[in-house]
């Protein structure tokens, strides 16, 4: 039987307070150990202690400059790519029920990147076609057999609902498909090398309403096949999507830390949030 | 006043890029009006039969066949040495070197640019001189001036690679490594066929200077009548050093009005060798670009 707790009072940007209840018995995918960050001198995070559930849809968010994409960037250790910047603490993801510290010196990068996708705000397709952008993770990842590249491209497609509109268009410059459009393609590059986490950050907030409700509804279906991690500011949306909820506030955790259930009930009117 | 100001700015810039366009169409009119005359089968052939100049059964003496197939050698060789070259330490500057490193390479690569043809072929001739005391076969020829003529160009190759790759956006070297490749698949995947265009522009840069080139062959074996050259080590022809030699030594008008006929074969051998380059771009592009 699962053990709940139920946590702080929480205050959303709306000004709803809200608590949430916490199931200790979750199984973990992420989890982060004293993690702080630093840009030159400037500290983005600050002792970050948290875990991400798996298979579910794990939301960050707080104001600008908080540390939220700075966050996301730990997990895959992007942030290397960037010049000045440095950490410290321990980030773990847990595989085939392994504990796996990410930062250990035999994991490989571009095994953790394959494992760990990750989907940028602005939707960045490669300037080249729609079927090279797909097939590109797998060609650089060692694979050629150009049936299991087509199956493959075939398969993610469709995930990122996206199949009907482009079949006929793989060739096409896949800077021509529209914004919604790009940015599902961007997923499902990332799904192509079927990641057991996808990290998001903000996904949607370049596009229009319509795009960002279909991506959504995609991060929805991805759930049974990775663990995500999205990084949104818009309050609605994370109520709407998100299973659980970090909110970062100047690099620190700030009260909100939530759960599934209490924003599940949230949707519903049921729950925890106290007007 | 801002209006004004933007107005005169581009006045400005219209002008300048006009004032080049007629310098240009200036040059190639002057060209086409004394050397269209001469430009006939005889000046590339002489008294040779077409066939038994092609198929080297005789020797063309008085054409421009051998200078044509030593420039186009030249560019051959000269490329063939400084493009791996070039490609090599332009990626390297672009992707790898570290501060120190990098400011030590620009250095050198700028000095290497600045230094005059006549250095180079300098350099070339004391090379063939040293080789000559060690390997008495060996005398100024087509190979060294090929290989001078690839120093000189080398400059061009790995500045436009290594600017090329570095215009490259952020994002796509960011994207390349979310999706789990090290630097050498970002490199070969994603960075080096967006930066196909930069790096033609380079190599077309390169095929103009070779081919134009005049002090370096001048001091490494370019001789006025040789014929179509044999091997590597012999001595060749080339259409500059035709140009500069008829026009220094002309006699009468229609000697002088051949040598406009060998400049303009050799504006046309370079708008071919720039428009085959520019195939080769769009064809590897393509190829790159393709499913």
């Amino acid at each position: 039987m699962s053990k709940f707790l139920l946590s702080h009072p929480v205050t959303f940007y709306e000004g709803i307070n809200a608590c949430f209840i916490i199931d200790l018995d979750m199984k973990k995918i992420i989890e982060t150990e004293n993690l702080s960050f630093y840009y030159g001198k400037r500290q983005i995070l600050d002792h970050i202690s948290v875990g991400f559930r798996e298979h579910a849809i794990s939301a960050i968010t707080g104001p600008s400059g908080s540390g939220k994409s700075t966050f996301l960037m730990t997990i895959n250790r992007l942030w290397e790519e960037l010049n000045g910047a440095k950490m410290s603490g321990r980030v773990s993801i847990f595989l085939d029920h392994e504990k796996l510290d990410i930062y250990d010196r035999g994991v490989s990068l571009s095994w953790l990147r394959r494992k760990v996708g990750m989907v940028f705000q602005i939707p960045n397709p490669l300037p080249m076609s729609i079927y090279k952008n797909l097939v590109l993770p797998l060609q650089m990842a060692g694979f050629k057999k150009k049936e299991y590249l087509r199956s493959k491209v075939e398969t993610v497609l469709k995930q990122a609902f996206l199949w009907s509109e482009v079949k006929d268009r793989l060739p096409d410059d896949a800077r021509t498909l529209s914004g919604g459009q790009q940015q599902r393609l961007c997923i499902a590059r990332a799904m192509i090398l079927e990641p057991a986490i996808l990290l998001l950050d903000e996904p949607t907030s370049s596009l229009d309403e319509k795009a960002a409700r279909e991506i959504e509804t995609l991060l929805f279906s991805l759930k049974k096949h990775c663990s995500l991690l999205m990084v949104s500011h818009d309050q609605a949306q994370v109520k709407r999507v998100a299973d659980e909820v970090l909110e970062l506030v100047d690099g620190r955790i700030s009260e909100l830390f939530t759960t599934p259930s209490s924003i599940r009930s949230t949707k519903s009117g049921i729950g925890h949030f106290r007007p | 006043m801002t209006r004004l100001f933007d107005l005169l700015l581009y006045a400005f810039t219209w002008l300048c890029g006009l004032i080049l366009v007629g310098a240009f169409g200036t040059l190639v009119v002057f060209l086409l009006i004394n050397g269209l005359l001469a430009l006939d089968f005889e000046l590339i052939f002489g008294s040779t039969a077409i066939g038994d100049a092609l198929f080297l059964k005789r020797v063309v003496i008085d054409g421009l066949l051998p200078a044509i197939v030593g420039t186009c050698l030249l560019i051959i060789i000269a490329l063939g040495t400084a493009l791996p070259l070039g490609l090599g330490a332009g990626i390297y500057l672009a992707e790898y070197a570290g501060k120190i490193s990098k400011s030590f390479f620009s250095l050198i690569f700028d000095l290497l640019a600045g230094v005059p043809s006549i250095v180079i072929g300098l350099f070339g001739f004391s090379l063939t001189l040293y080789l000559h005391k060690h390997f008495t076969s060996i005398m100024p020829c087509l190979l060294i001036s090929g290989l001078a003529l690839g120093l000189l160009v080398l400059p061009y190759l790995i500045r436009s690679t290594q600017t090329a790759l570095e215009e490259l956006p952020t994002t796509l070297r960011l994207t390349a490594a979310a999706l789990g490749a090290d630097q050498a698949a970002t490199l070969r995947f994603v960075l080096l066929p967006q930066a196909v265009s930069g790096i033609f522009s380079g190599i077309i840069l390169a095929i103009g200077r070779a081919a134009e080139d005049t002090a370096v062959i001048m001091l490494t074996g370019v001789v006025a009548t040789a014929g179509i050259p044999r091997s590597l080590f012999s001595n060749y022809e080339a259409l500059p050093f035709y140009i500069y030699y008829t026009a220094s030594q002309f006699r009468n008008q229609q000697e002088l009005q051949r040598g406009f006929g060998a400049a303009l074969i050799l504006l046309i051998l370079c708008a071919l060798l720039f428009t085959l380059a520019g195939l080769v771009r769009k064809k590897v592009s393509k190829r790159l670009m393709a499913k």
